[in-house]
């Protein structure tokens, strides 16, 4: 039977602040979800209300076509991973794993916990306690735990914010592969968005409590709808000018007097005012004269330029004064431009999209997590 | 005058009630909070009305401190809380007196004082304010100084019946500070309502099975087996061990069999208020205090006069002082004033007569001013050697469940 | 060699303020009398015979000491540990307010405030009179009862009891009470798996606090019980203070904080070593 998990107008408030309001959201079965969001988004407090750990003011929780919503934490078939694990601490690795299987009176516990401690790779730490383990392995035990009552749906709240970066990155992709072992539907809350990137099947950017766009990674990434998804979601350039004709499918915008081409399924808005927008590693940089570029172009002045190895990163002036960012690949770095040096920018119209023309452009700017 | 007294006493409320009166607070129980409760302390030095009295003697210039050790709330305090019988005496004499209400238990003090006295220290005491039977032992032990009666001329006005205890004949080392009966106090509503009376005359009725439960005795041994012995027919004032056995044996069946609530120091007040205690062995002075809702009576087989008395531990700094502080309070105006307001027997003759200028009522007051018939209800306990002391005390103790 | 110096402060300490008092206490409980009477005084001997006669004459007044401070300490942990538990997990802004409201108590005289219940459980009382109505009394009252003494004794000692388990409380992440709920553990079976093994410290901290001050008190037994309801303490304080039979009262005591050591070292090591981290 289908268990996907439903929620419907759910919405939490406290007092007056409205922590997650009226969010409408399916996650299919057996998918990698990834809610992602800057701290106080609601995203946590989603979770927890999936979890039963925190009451909806309103809206409903479907699993399947079961209504949860009103079931205690501990009648509900959903397990979660913690936010620095709480482990209980007077256990064992042993009887952490097995306590969800023995309040359920489940038979053969030491044969599945035996199981399970394998899948994480933690069979010889069985007879420890979770003080005397590093914090990846408390991250596995705190995996195992869930996961060993085969919920139906797996919660990560943060699971691997304790962790340092290199462990973070082989988490994840651990983490991964056990959910493609046991097929189970992770929820995985994070702030990091590449951490949800890579791993999700269907990322939801959530701000102020609504889910501002939802989609598999890349179309998020590629198609922002919104100038907080843009922002959050990586980096962007966004420029506000004047839709001033069409061509072949596409709107002409006038920014300050330079035409730049956006598709015109990329728009949210066909005529006046309109936000345009690129990410930095789409755009090219040349020396002034080049003329195999692209069809969006613009000159602009080099403010900083930082080798950074894979790649790299321009801080330029737009002629209007805007400031710019653009990466570039470094398959030939011996013509890096210098700060002062003239330049061309270039890119396809098609990397090109449209925000709506009222679009605060630095929505996401302050809460979005450095490119690493 | 006494009434306002009165009144602000019963505007306490009734947890408060056993400490304000002088008997032994919680006998034995060694906690000195009492006296922090009743939040009187230190010198004396203010300038009040001064009333020079008998002018006419003066002996060698007595100065400096009198550092006086008595029981809690057993002196006139006014609503200041200043003492105004002391202070009158330290405007006159010159003479300051640092009173201190740390007399709490007879037993407890001499428990503090006695490793001072077999060492030979001074107690750093001027006056201190024993039970008879505790001053036996402080005269016995030789830890007293003579008193110089050059220098308390007014000891003239001691009534006769104290003249000569068997403990001190003479007088030679004490002199009383007051006196009262250990006898049957009730709760009058309550013993109308269990027995149909509100007059107790005798023991008997305390043995009234009809007050099952309802009845205290006092913790102190002399009031307690002294009113049970002369109920018995024993004589206190000369018992023998078989006797007082018989009276142990008797209030042991009693405590047995349920009649007996509890033994108590002078708390029992509070029960009687609450009506948790119909009848006990008490006070009189308490039940004075307590007003018109409660009666005392001496037994018809007799009641215990008890005096406390004022004496001065050997090697006092300043006897001389503490002479003339004797002195003051066997002035008849002076221990009228007092006994206005303390509720006890006054020792001192003459102050009757006074009283009557300050109230009528007090002065007709029986339990006050005793008449020589009143007198006659009463006996006061025989002297123990140490052995009888030690013996006795132990059988008591046993009793009371200690 | 300094490390061995610092602890020198603390090793005169121990024995200025604890040995030696325990030597003069159990050289006192040796000693016999000098004459006929006890006002003569007693000289050193080694008269052990002190400790047999004095627990023959006071065997009763020992074992209620243990048997009232035992039920006194275990109503005092069943009423201290929703106190603690509240304050710890649901008083968040409220918490100082109501610690201080648990330790206001101490402000007051413990006579004072033993006193008081006199007031509170007498006949006329709201107490008495609603427990006489539904006939719960067997002797028509509570004062000078085992029950007064008992409830005196739980209600004098419970902030002893209410602090450490409010400090063992107070450190277990409310998180892990979730973890349980999460994993299938109804609020009951959360409380017994998770919350309660790690507030053991607690536990075991105000059992004891509580157990040793209470099996010691003699003002409770003397203010609010009955004749048939003095304890040891009640004995020892009769002993030194009226009867001052120094030898009696320092074999009762010398061998009252023998038996508690033994009570109290056997209680840790069985709950100790089983439940704490």
């Amino acid at each position: 039977m289908a268990a996907d998990l439903n929620l419907q107008r759910l919405t939490r408030e406290f007092g007056e602040h409205t922590a997650v309001d009226h969010i409408d959201l399916i996650v299919p079965q057996g998918t990698f979800f990834a809610l992602l969001g800057p701290s106080g988004c609601g995203k946590t407090t989603t979770l927890r209300m999936v979890a039963g750990l925190e009451e909806p003011t309103s809206g409903h929780i479907r699993l399947g076509d079961r209504d949860i919503t009103d079931l205690p934490a501990y009648r509900r078939p959903v397990n979660t991973v913690f936010q620095n694990y709480a482990l209980f601490p007077h256990l064992d690795v042993f009887d952490n794993v097995a306590f969800g299987l023995k309040r359920r009176k489940v038979a053969d516990v030491k044969k599945k916990v035996s199981e399970m401690l394998e899948l994480v790779e933690l069979g010889k730490m069985a007879d420890r306690k979770p003080g005397q383990l590093s914090g990846g392995q408390q991250q596995r035990v705190a995996v195992a735990r869930a996961l060993i009552n085969e919920p139906a749906v797996l919660l990560l709240d943060e699971p691997l914010g304790a962790l340092d970066l290199k462990l973070r990155r082989q988490m994840q992709i651990e983490l991964k592969r056990i959910q493609i072992e046991v097929g189970t539907t992770f929820v995985h809350v994070t702030h990091d968005q590449e951490e949800a990137m890579s791993m999700a099947d269907t990322v939801a950017v959530m701000n102020l409590g609504k889910i501002e766009q939802m989609g598999d990674p890349i179309s998020v990434y590629e198609h922002p709808k919104t100038a907080f998804v843009a922002n959050f979601l990586g980096q962007a350039n966004l420029l506000k000018g004047d839709i001033v004709g069409e061509e072949n499918d596409h709107l002409v915008v006038d920014v300050h007097g330079v035409k730049f081409s956006v598709p015109r399924s990329e728009a949210p808005v066909h005529d006046g005012r309109i936000v345009i927008g690129v990410r930095p590693e789409k755009i090219t940089v040349v020396d002034p004269g080049v003329t195999t570029l692209p069809k969006n172009q613009v000159a602009a002045t080099v403010i900083d330029s930082s080798f950074i190895g894979v790649s790299t990163q321009y801080l330029v002036e737009s002629p209007w004064g805007q400031p710019m960012i653009a990466f570039e690949q470094n398959r030939d770095p011996t013509d890096v431009a210098r700060p002062g040096d003239p330049v061309l920018l270039g890119w396809e119209p098609r990397h090109t999209f449209g925000l709506d023309p009222d679009e605060d452009l630095k929505a996401g700017l302050q809460e979005s997590v450095p490119a690493l | 005058m006494t009434e306002e007294k009165r009144k602000d006493l019963s505007k306490l409320p009734p947890e408060l009630r056993p400490f304000l009166s002088r008997r032994a607070f919680l006998a034995a129980a060694g906690v000195t909070s009492a006296a922090a409760v009743a939040a009187a302390c230190g010198a004396r030095t203010s300038t009040d009305v001064a009333t020079p009295v008998d002018a006419e003697i003066t002996t060698e210039a007595a100065t400096g401190t009198v550092v006086w050790s008595n029981w809690t709330l057993y002196i006139d305090v006014d609503d200041a809380g200043a003492y105004p019988t002391l202070d009158k005496f330290v405007a006159a004499e010159s003479i300051d007196v640092d009173y201190i209400e740390d007399y709490n238990d007879n037993n407890e003090f001499w428990a503090k004082m006695l490793p001072l006295l077999q060492s030979g220290q001074p107690t750093g005491r001027d006056i201190v304010s024993p039970t008879d039977w505790m001053a036996a032992r402080w005269i016995s032990n030789n830890y007293t100084e003579e008193l110089d009666k050059a220098n308390i001329p007014n000891e003239a006005n001691l009534i006769d019946a104290l003249r000569n205890p068997g403990f001190d004949p003479g007088r030679k080392f004490s002199l009383p500070w007051q006196s009262g009966y250990g006898g049957l106090g009730w709760n009058k509503a309550k013993l109308k309502e269990a027995i149909g009376t509100e007059d107790m005359t005798s023991v008997d009725q305390l043995f009234d099975p009809r007050l099952k439960g309802k009845i205290v005795l006092l913790t102190e041994l002399r009031d307690t087996v002294g009113v049970v012995m002369a109920w018995q027919g024993a004589d206190p004032t000369d018992f023998t061990t078989d006797q007082f056995m018989e009276a142990i044996d008797f209030l042991q069946t009693q405590v047995d069999n349920g009649q007996i609530q509890q033994f108590m120091g002078n708390d029992y007040a509070v029960g009687l208020e609450n009506g948790d205690i119909t009848a006990v062995i008490g006070w009189s002075g308490d039940l004075v205090q307590l007003g018109e809702d409660f009666g005392f009576a001496l037994p018809e087989t007799k009641g215990n006069l008890w005096t406390d008395n004022l004496l001065i531990p050997v090697g006092a700094a300043n006897k001389a002082g503490a002479e003339r502080v004797m002195n003051w309070y066997y002035d008849p105006a002076i221990a009228a004033e007092l006994a206005a307001y303390v509720n006890y027997i006054s020792p001192v003759k003459g102050a009757e007569v006074e009283a009557a200028a300050i109230d009528p009522a007090l002065a007709e007051n029986p339990l006050i001013f005793p008449t020589a018939a009143d007198l006659e209800k009463t006996f006061i306990f025989m002297s123990l050697t140490p052995e009888q002391e030690d013996e006795y005390n132990a059988v008591w103790q046993k009793l009371l469940g200690n | 060699m300094v490390p061995y110096l610092l602890i020198l402060p603390g090793l005169a300490w121990i024995l200025f303020f604890f040995l030696v008092p325990l030597l003069s206490l159990v050289a006192t409980s040796l000693q016999k009398r000098a004459g006929t009477s006890l006002s003569e005084g007693f000289v050193p001997a080694l008269q052990f015979s002190n400790y047999t006669s004095a627990l023959g004459e006071y065997f009763p007044q020992f074992i209620r000491a243990f048997l009232y401070a035992g039920i006194a300490t275990a109503l005092a942990l069943v009423i201290a540990y929703p106190i603690a538990y509240y304050i710890a997990f649901k008083a968040t802004k409220y918490k100082y307010l109501m610690l201080v409201l648990v330790i206001a108590p101490f402000f007051a005289s413990f006579l004072l405030r033993t006193n008081a219940w006199k007031t509170i459980l007498s006949a006329d009382g709201f107490v008495v009179e609603t427990l006489n109505a539904l006939s719960l009394l067997p002797e028509d009252r509570i004062l000078n009862t085992s029950v007064a003494v008992i409830f005196g004794l739980t209600y004098n000692f419970l902030p002893f009891m209410i602090l450490p388990l409010y400090a063992s409380l107070d450190r277990i992440d409310p998180r892990l009470v979730e973890a349980a709920s999460d994993l299938y553990a109804s609020p009951a079976t959360g409380f017994w798996r998770v919350v309660w093994p790690l507030s053991m410290p607690g536990v075991l901290g105000g059992v004891v606090l509580t157990f040793i001050p209470a099996s010691g008190d003699y003002i409770n037994a003397q203010l609010l019980g009955s004749t048939n309801d003095k304890m040891i303490g009640n004995v020892i304080q009769a002993q030194f203070i009226v009867l001052r039979d120094y030898p009696i009262a320092s074999a009762l005591s010398a061998m009252f904080m023998f038996v508690l050591l033994i009570i109290i070292v056997a209680y840790i090591r069985r709950v100790g070593t089983r439940q704490l981290v």
